[in-house]
């Protein structure tokens, strides 16, 4: 492997210089830290609301008007219409009042406590016409009690009782850890088709603009490919290493906005098993697709062929996030057992199921050979595919008799 | 050093391509390989860099098999090619380094034929921002890093401008007198007549001939006579000679003509009736065919 390293510096260099990655990389570091501050940002807001609606409480809803059929009813509605509500005689007043745009909800109430809320027009987070519902149903509840001979305490004290126990998990509790689980899939996620997509357009491009020919006559094939998925790799975990430290910095910065519950699933997810399980599988599996890449970009002659080429590899990666997202939900299905076990959605699927269940030690074993076997052969393919792709241009050749040629070649 | 490409074949299907090429080149001597468009240079170069594997045959270098990425070798593919957003100056550093230079010996290379030719302004500069020829140069900078001991240059010639072609042509030069050994190929007869000792041309597969240009040339005119008018009619001349030496083949070629003698020494009886018949002359004397000449001949016959 003489000429490695002047290959993997190069493709290096060249990748962590360029402009739009650089951007890029800036804009993610920006958004991890705002994103880590979130509970502060909310903490901000929260504090100037909680005067308002203290104010919310006490006042009269202005842009609601009712139509009620007693007294004793608009006496019984007080708490929650205000003492001395807008109040109209008809149900054609109230839709006249919506139309000329006086009020924005009108609620019509029957003597035995039913309603019907008319709006105009209802925004998305309108929620009147179910706060009042809960208002009437309490109301009713009340009625009720009383008519049987009870007090709302003797109501409530039989409600609130409860038998007394506790819940103890031996392994994991998924509905702590799912969350942080998902976050570092989709980080895999977006690395993979990102670093995936950098290794086949040089590689692409490199054909495309006849340097291919050059390269494969100074330097042996396999330096060629295992320095460009190399560089891609170490250029993935500095650059989103530093997504992550921005991410750290800003959590740290803001920990003391944090509910404790949000402490208590990090510590929860982020254990030392998870973490070996999560960095082996991502990164060999990382490594797996990056061969993929390149194998893919190798048999194409112009770059907007590229995307075509690439798509079989796409669906192969958009398989293991579904089957990741069904193993979230499942993590001890067979299918959820076997995805984890295929190198191809092992990369997302063992992480997954590892985050909320303890996965047995001959299923990681077994999943892990399994990966290191692929990550070899496929990037014993890619280097045959990347010299025959270096004799082939012009014609679109189907991807098995690629394969195959380039495994029949006696390559040097 | 000596490479002998003995016996070559090559098939893209079921199509053969090169049926059997042998030929040889030495060091310090120039060698042309020529032949029309698809003639087979190419498909030769590239099997000769193991870029295309031969079906059959062997290259060696001084009698053992010749492995291109054992030596320092310059080489420039016909279908040209670099990294048009990469600088310059870094990329020629990298090729060097990839065959086998340290960084600085890799630097020091890249600045002097960047340098040498007078592109120092553009050293920093992405390729794509250069002209058509200034790109060009660098393409054959390229071939030229690490001092390589053997230049494989396919079509040099090809883009390149009469002066630009002029400065090649004395580096190549430059490289011959110091010992190296060169193969370039090329359809540009003239180009090769002025630049190389030997010559070899390539037909449709199958090598037509091989060797020194200078006795190939003398071998082709042998028992020849070329002759031109200053004045008068040549045709006329022509059937004149052709009915008083009958044993002459005279063929007519550029305004003049070539009189193949066939063993015969009829130098002093030609000049004689051309004394008696007052022929106006222009030129007469031993006939050198171009290379052109050559080739043409050379394919005719294969026709």
């Amino acid at each position: 492997m003489k000429h490695f390293s002047t290959v993997f510096n190069y493709e290096l260099k060249t990748q962590l210089t360029k402009k739009a990655g650089i951007v890029t990389m800036v804009i993610m570091m920006i958004l991890a830290l705002l994103g880590t501050s979130v509970p502060r940002i909310i903490a901000l807001f929260e504090t100037g609301r909680g005067d308002e609606s203290v104010v919310a409480a006490d006042s009269v809803d202005a842009k609601a008007a009712y139509v009620l059929p007693n007294e004793d009813i608009k006496a019984l509605l007080a708490p929650v219409t205000g003492p001395n509500p807008r109040l109209m005689d008809s149900r054609e007043d109230l839709v006249a009042a919506l139309q000329a745009g006086s009020i924005e909800v009108g609620f019509v109430v029957t003597p035995d406590l039913g309603y019907e809320a008319i709006y105009q027009d209802r925004s998305m987070y309108d929620t009147r016409d179910t706060a009042f519902q809960s208002a009437l149903t309490t109301l009713k509840k009340a009625q009720l009690i009383t008519s049987h001979g009870l007090t709302m305490e003797d109501f409530n004290a039989i409600e609130g009782t409860e038998a007394q126990g506790q819940t103890t998990i031996l392994g994991k509790n998924s509905g702590t850890t799912y969350f942080l689980t998902f976050i570092l899939m989709m980080m895999v996620y977006m690395i993979v088709l990102m670093y995936g997509a950098t290794v086949s357009s040089i590689i692409a491009r490199e054909k495309d603009s006849r340097t291919m020919e050059i390269l494969i006559t100074s330097t042996r094939p396999s330096a060629l490919i295992l320095g460009k998925v190399a560089a891609a790799g170490v250029a993935a975990v500095i650059q989103f290493g530093l997504v992550v430290l921005a991410a750290v910095i800003g959590f740290q910065l803001n920990k003391s906005t944090y509910p404790p519950e949000i402490a208590m699933m990090v510590s929860g997810t982020l254990t030392t098993g998870y973490l070996l399980t999560f960095l082996f599988f991502s990164f060999f599996g990382f490594i797996l697709y990056l061969f993929l890449y390149a194998a893919l970009g190798s048999t194409v002659s112009k770059m907007e062929d590229l995307g075509s080429a690439t798509g079989l590899v796409q669906f192969l990666f958009i398989f293991g996030y579904v089957m990741a997202s069904i193993a979230a939900q499942t993590p001890t299905s067979t299918l959820a057992v076997v995805a984890s076990i295929i190198p191809f959605s092992a990369i997302m699927v063992m992480p997954m199921r590892a985050g909320v269940i303890t996965v047995p030690w001959g299923q990681l074993i077994l999943a892990g050979a399994l990966m290191l076997v692929f990550v070899a052969f496929f990037a014993y393919l890619s280097i045959k595919i990347y010299r025959w792709g270096s004799l082939n241009y012009g014609n679109k050749t189907r991807l098995t008799r690629i394969v195959k040629e380039a495994l029949r070649r006696e390559n040097r | 050093m000596k490479l002998d490409v003995l016996d070559i074949r090559k098939s893209f299907g079921d199509k053969e391509i090169l049926h059997g090429i042998s030929f040889s080149v030495v060091s310090g001597r120039a060698m042309g390989f020529l032949g029309r468009n698809g003639a087979g240079k190419s498909t030769t170069i590239r099997c000769l860099m193991d870029v295309f594997r031969q079906d059959s045959g062997q290259f060696l270098l001084d009698g053992q098999p010749f492995r291109p990425w054992e030596k320092r070798i310059g080489y420039l593919p016909e279908e040209r090619g670099m990294y048009q957003k990469n600088d310059v100056l870094g990329q020629l550093v990298y090729f060097a380094m990839l065959r086998g230079a340290d960084r600085a010996s890799a630097l020091k290379t890249a600045h002097y034929w960047i340098d040498y030719f007078g592109l120092s302004d553009f050293k920093k500069k992405k390729l794509e921002t250069l002209s058509k020829g200034n790109q060009q140069k660098i393409q054959i900078a390229q071939s030229f890093l690490n001092e390589p001991e053997i230049l494989i240059l396919d079509e040099p010639f090809s883009g390149l401008d009469p002066v630009n072609a002029q400065v090649f042509k004395d580096t190549i030069a430059d490289f011959v007198k110091e010992g190296r050994l060169v193969i370039f190929s090329s359809h540009q007869m003239s180009y090769v007549e002025e630049v190389c000792d030997d010559v070899t041309l390539i037909h449709e597969g199958n090598i037509l001939l091989t060797g020194d240009l200078k006795q190939i040339k003398r071998e082709e005119g042998q028992d020849k006579l070329q002759l031109s008018l200053a004045e008068g009619d040549l045709d006329a001349l022509k059937d004149q000679l052709q009915a008083a030496f009958p044993q002459l083949h005279i063929t007519r070629r550029n305004g003049s003509l070539i009189l193949d003698t066939r063993g015969q020494d009829l130098q002093a009886q030609l000049m004689a009736w051309l004394a008696e018949k007052e022929v106006r002359l222009h030129s007469f004397g031993l006939y050198e065919p171009s290379l052109t000449d050559i080739f043409i001949r050379k394919v005719g016959e294969q026709a």
